[in-house]
């Protein structure tokens, strides 16, 4: 499996998707933690949790943009028929799922870290600017900054799997943003009867991960491995996806 | 390379056997007359039997059954949507037959060990990312290959591409593509070829090329199949020709079988597909 590894870490590097959703997460994080650190009134900003909701936003979109990088390993060598070549060299299908998932993990672990030391550098300097005194330590730091990067690695594996089982790339983009950015918000947010639930939905256990929001979520280690287990699952669903239906 | 155009041209067979539904049909006589000692006979490289394929209601491919042994060049011929592609895509493991076997090397593709070493493939769908360079097309699948990176400057080289091969392939004219394709097909030095309309887009001096490179390499023991609907190319280039029709097999034989009394592939052909005659 090291050589399927090896050919899709060059299959991610080789094309500027991988750039483009790095530019494409740094570039929203910047704009929504400058947004929320700078424009939400002074009081709303002043208690730890308020302050780890706005440097969270960069696990939140490292979460998503990964999750878009591991679902275009995949459906982008549908669309483009790249798939059919990919197959032919490794017919052990199964193989070529594991390696998009590990390369991907890899990946999108550090585009959500990277997406994760900004939010941290911009949403602490906004606090700064504006004279509001930060309250996290060191410890909610590391967790931002590990957390962020867990969760963008699992959301990548998820992205694999849903991507190998829809296939079609738009549906399978659409999909992922619907989902993080208006459903979950829905469950966990806005319509309290389902937000017991909604702390078990993966973008929640993605933020639980990096230390949000903990009156609400889940602890960050039992978060991390409830999405593990969807990320196994995902992959496992793509597999069997992936193997037992036609290229066409 | 004059020795594969002069080697047509000599009659290759006086059996008075049918011109049509020959199931086997024999290596070239050519390949047995150049090497030095008899070769033991072999299991054929490429064994179909009872192929069938549906998809939903359509019956793509119904009932096919052919063998290739090894240094025969195999047309196959038909009309758009006859099944040749089909055909390939299970032999190619990419689909999985309805009925029956398509085997290569008397295995499944997808229980071969080493795929690329033993199969090479060009696809008419071309197959690639627009935004990714020929070279690092290549490098991926040699590196999921475990092929050697030298071997991706040699086919470079080989199809006449190393000049473009640090440029993405959006910018190619279908005859680079193509040759690309070949490219890739021939990186893990294969025994067997499948070309589906490798002829597409290349400019005469690329039709020449193809041409003789298929001879030479049927001539050192490969195999081929080659879909094409170039029937004059075909009639240069094969020793025998599979014609499939709504899915069924209509006709094996060899050309010159074929051809006898005068006729063109053609002719035959058109006879057989139900064209205008």
């Amino acid at each position: 499996m090291r050589a399927q590894l090896r050919a899709e870490l060059l299959k991610q590097r080789s094309t500027t998707t991988s750039r483009g959703l790095l530019a494409g997460a740094l570039g929203l994080v910047l704009f929504a933690v400058l947004l929320h650190g700078l424009g939400l009134p002074a009081e709303a900003l002043g208690g730890t949790s308020e302050q780890l909701m706005v440097l969270g936003r960069g696990e939140f979109l490292g979460a998503m943009f990964a999750a878009l990088l591991g679902a275009i390993s995949i459906t982008g060598e549908v669309r483009h028929g790249t798939i059919r070549p990919t197959f032919l060299v490794t017919p052990r299908r199964g193989r070529v799922v594991a390696a998009k998932v590990w390369a991907s993990a890899l990946v999108g672990g550090g585009l959500g870290l990277a997406a994760s030391v900004l939010a941290a550098g911009a949403g602490t300097a906004a606090l700064r600017v504006r004279g509001i005194d930060v309250q996290l330590d060191g410890g909610d730091y590391a967790l931002l900054l590990a957390g962020g990067a867990a969760a963008a690695a699992l959301w990548a594996a998820i992205g694999v799997g849903l991507g190998a089982v829809v296939r079609d790339q738009v549906p399978t983009v659409v999909g992922i943003c619907a989902w993080l950015l208006f459903v979950e918000g829905l469950l966990v947010g806005d319509v309290a009867d389902v937000s017991e639930v909604g702390r078990f939905a993966p973008g929640a256990l993605g933020e639980a991960i990096s230390g949000q929001d903990p009156a609400a979520l889940l602890a960050p280690a039992l978060a991390a491995s409830l999405l593990a287990l969807y990320a196994i699952a995902a992959a496992v669903a793509g597999t069997l996806a992936t193997t037992r239906r036609d290229v066409v | 390379m004059g020795l594969v155009e002069s080697e047509r041209s000599e009659p290759r067979n006086t059996s008075a056997t049918s011109p049509v539904a020959t199931t086997d049909v024999g290596r070239r006589p050519s390949a047995e007359a150049v090497a030095p000692m008899p070769r033991p006979p072999r299991d054929p490289v490429v064994s179909v039997r009872s192929l069938t394929k549906r998809y939903g209601e359509v019956v793509a491919v119904d009932d096919v059954t052919f063998s290739l042994d090894a240094g025969t060049v195999t047309g196959f011929l038909g009309p758009n949507g006859a099944g040749k592609t089909t055909t390939l895509l299970l032999l190619l493991g990419l689909a999985e037959p309805t009925g029956g076997d398509a085997l290569v090397f008397g295995r499944r593709y997808r229980e071969l060990d080493d795929p690329a070493r033993r199969v090479g493939a060009v696809l008419e769908s071309n197959d690639f990312h627009p935004g990714r360079s020929a070279r690092n097309h290549l490098h991926t699948l040699a590196l999921a290959a475990e092929i050697p990176s030298s071997r991706v400057d040699e086919v470079l080289a080989l199809v006449e591409l190393e000049a473009a091969a640090d440029r993405r392939v959006k910018g190619y004219s279908l005859g680079m593509r193509q040759r690309l394709g070949l490219a890739a097909a021939l990186l893990g030095d294969p025994e067997l070829l499948f070309l589906d309309e490798p002829a597409n887009g290349l400019d005469p001096a690329g039709v020449h090329w193809l041409r003789t490179f298929v001879g030479g390499f049927a001539e050192q023991g490969g195999t081929v199949l080659v879909s094409s609907h170039l029937l004059a190319e075909v009639a240069q280039t094969v020793d025998q020709i599979l014609v499939i029709d709504h899915g069924r097999l209509v006709a094996t034989a060899r050309l010159d079988e074929l051809t006898q009394r005068g006729r063109t592939l053609e002719d035959v052909y058109l006879e057989l597909t139900g064209g205008p005659s």
